[in-house]
């Protein structure tokens, strides 16, 4: 009962995190490794309104998740527009954005320091108790926003204009222009809505355990382990990606060791990319393999 | 002496990732992984079994070869940068077995005491004298991957990085010719990691992170990619960044944090400006 606890509880949070991730890749197609620092910065920027100008919490939260989301869109107004007007392969965005998530990673160690920090101000409790299982409240809210995001967000996808319109450009971002729509707006806006989403999880992971600089990157391999296996663009794949990469950790904790997690997360990520290269959605990446 | 002998090692790194991330376009960031592979079998040799260095670095290169080659196999069914995502995975599974296998590496416990080389009976354990080696073994490495550079393979794997399909058009078996390259650039990884294990004597798993594969892959692109020479001038450029910002009076702390952001900053001004390495930045244009 435990486990089964705990795998919902990291299941929601990879999934807001796939969720996040996959919104901005579906209409720029390149890894946004700079996602991990907008992960972290959320929970960081909560830190910094809390204790550098007594700010109170929920209010911090707010002010952070907007902060966060202004670190993202600038990553691509300053660095990613400006490479598109040139046409450089895929593979320089990738790169580029490795370097930008090096530079913000550091700006907030040289800030912060790389020592644990803690955001969580009320004391540890016992948790609650669920059919002889113990939850934390915080991972009830968790388990809570999660899902509440995670609806919201196919609603606006499905059935608002901007939503239908990103989901426009990351099928064709050419016709797309012909037609009016502005690729880079609607871009503009899918970092938007993925970076506030990701401050979103990060504050809430850090309130679960604490943080440090480098937290978000593991988090956010996570997330594009999940959205790989899901299959990019589709949101069952994501909640059955995320939920394969959750209950597979927690059942490797359990059975195996804590300490192989990890490997074993990536062992089924390069098991997929062998027999299943397209994710359960059986979708098209991207081009046609050589 | 000591960033001479690290500037060395730095471009050894570099220079290997260089033959499949430069001339193959092979991105890989499971490159500090193999130079840990190398590091880890010399040390286990040379500790357990008393190897000495000239046959333990042939077979550190054997084993971070062949580990690469199953790699390989596997991981370049995927293109671009699913590729490269695919060997962040390598990575990140060859640095937990490195940090878990606690009967085999010791885990975070590193293993110490690795005995300094000894050459036809003479000790190498002055730094003077580890310098002219490591030096010796960058010479060998550049002279070995100019002549795989200018040779027939070397010109298929340059037609690979600038168009697969057309290669493979013309009869070249690309993904054969990428597994090669991909073995190779392992297989030269592990001369550095050897040679550091012998050279701070003691090891563990955090030189073999992520970053450290980030911070090899950086070297490579601000030198340029193919650019063997640019790799020795970058990895030079980044040993020495942190000494320079001392220079100027940065305490420690600072300055470990500000070198990552100024190579951060150079990685992302060069893919912005879409040249090939700060060498070409002003010079002729290149596409990557």
């Amino acid at each position: 009962m435990q486990i089964f606890l705990n795998t919902i509880f990291t299941f929601t949070l990879y999934l807001i995190i796939a969720v996040s991730y996959s919104i901005i890749y579906y209409p720029t197609k390149f890894f946004h490794i700079a996602h991990a620092a907008v992960i972290t910065s959320g929970a960081y920027f909560v830190f910094f309104f809390v204790n550098e100008f007594s700010i109170s919490f929920p209010l911090s939260i707010a002010l952070a998740i907007v902060a966060a989301t202004l670190v993202g869109i600038l990553c691509e107004v300053l660095v990613y527009r400006r490479m598109r007007t040139k046409k450089v392969p895929i593979l320089a965005y990738l790169i580029a954005s490795i370097g930008l998530y090096i530079v913000l990673q550091n700006c907030i160690s040289l800030y912060f320091g790389d020592d644990t920090k803690i955001i969580n101000t009320k004391e540890v409790t016992i948790g609650n108790q669920i059919f002889g299982a113990y939850i934390t409240t915080i991972q009830i809210t968790t388990v809570l926003v999660s899902i509440a995001l995670f609806i919201a967000l196919n609603l606006i996808l499905h059935f608002t204009v901007k939503g239908k319109s990103i989901r426009a450009v990351a099928s064709n971002p050419e016709l797309c222009n012909i037609y009016g729509i502005s690729s880079n707006k609607i871009i503009l806006i899918a970092f938007g809505i993925g970076s506030s989403l990701a401050a979103t999880v990060g504050i809430l992971s850090a309130m679960d355990t604490n943080m440090t600089p480098t937290f978000g990157f593991n988090l956010m391999l996570y997330g594009i382990v999940a959205m790989i296996i899901g299959g990019v663009g589709s949101t069952r794949g994501l909640i059955a990606g995320s939920l394969l990469v959750a209950s597979t950790q927690h059942l490797a904790a359990y059975y195996i060791d804590t300490k192989w997690m990890d490997a074993i997360t990536y062992i089924i990520l390069i098991l997929f990319l062998i027999w299943k290269p397209l994710g359960f959605s059986g979708k098209r990446l991207k081009k046609v393999e050589v | 002496m000591h960033l001479l002998i690290l500037i060395a090692l730095y471009t050894l790194l570099s220079q290997s990732l260089n033959l499949s991330a430069g001339f193959t376009g092979l991105i890989s960031l499971a490159h500090a992984g193999f130079y840990g592979i190398g590091a880890y079998t010399t040390a286990i040799l040379s500790t357990q079994f008393g190897f000495s260095f000239w046959l333990s670095i042939p077979l550190a290169m054997l084993i971070s070869g062949a580990i690469a080659y199953i790699v390989s196999l596997i991981a370049l069914r995927t293109v671009e940068d699913y590729f490269v995502i695919c060997t962040l995975g390598i990575q990140i599974i060859l640095f937990s077995i490195m940090n878990n296998w606690m009967d085999l590496t010791r885990g975070p416990l590193g293993i110490p005491g690795i005995p300094s080389i000894h050459l036809f009976g003479l000790s190498l354990d002055s730094k003077i004298s580890f310098l002219t080696l490591s030096l010796s073994f960058v010479a060998i490495v550049w002279f070995v991957l100019r002549n795989i550079s200018k040779s027939g393979f070397g010109k298929t794997l340059i037609a690979i990085s600038e168009d697969e399909i057309y290669s493979q058009s013309i009869g070249k078996d690309v993904y054969f010719c990428k597994i090669v390259s991909f073995t190779l650039s392992a297989m030269f990884a592990a001369i550095p990691g050897a040679l550091y294990a012998h050279y701070i004597s003691y090891i563990d798993p955090t030189s073999f992170t992520v970053n450290e594969s980030i911070l090899i892959l950086s070297i490579v692109i601000i030198g340029g990619l193919g650019n063997l020479a640019g790799s020795f001038w970058a990895g030079a450029f980044l040993v020495l960044l942190p000494e320079a910002l001392r220079f100027v009076g940065m305490p420690d702390s600072v300055a470990a944090n500000m070198r990552q952001i100024i190579y951060g900053l150079i990685l992302v001004v060069v893919m912005m400006t879409g040249r090939n390495g700060v060498k070409e930045l002003f010079s002729k244009k290149v596409t990557a």
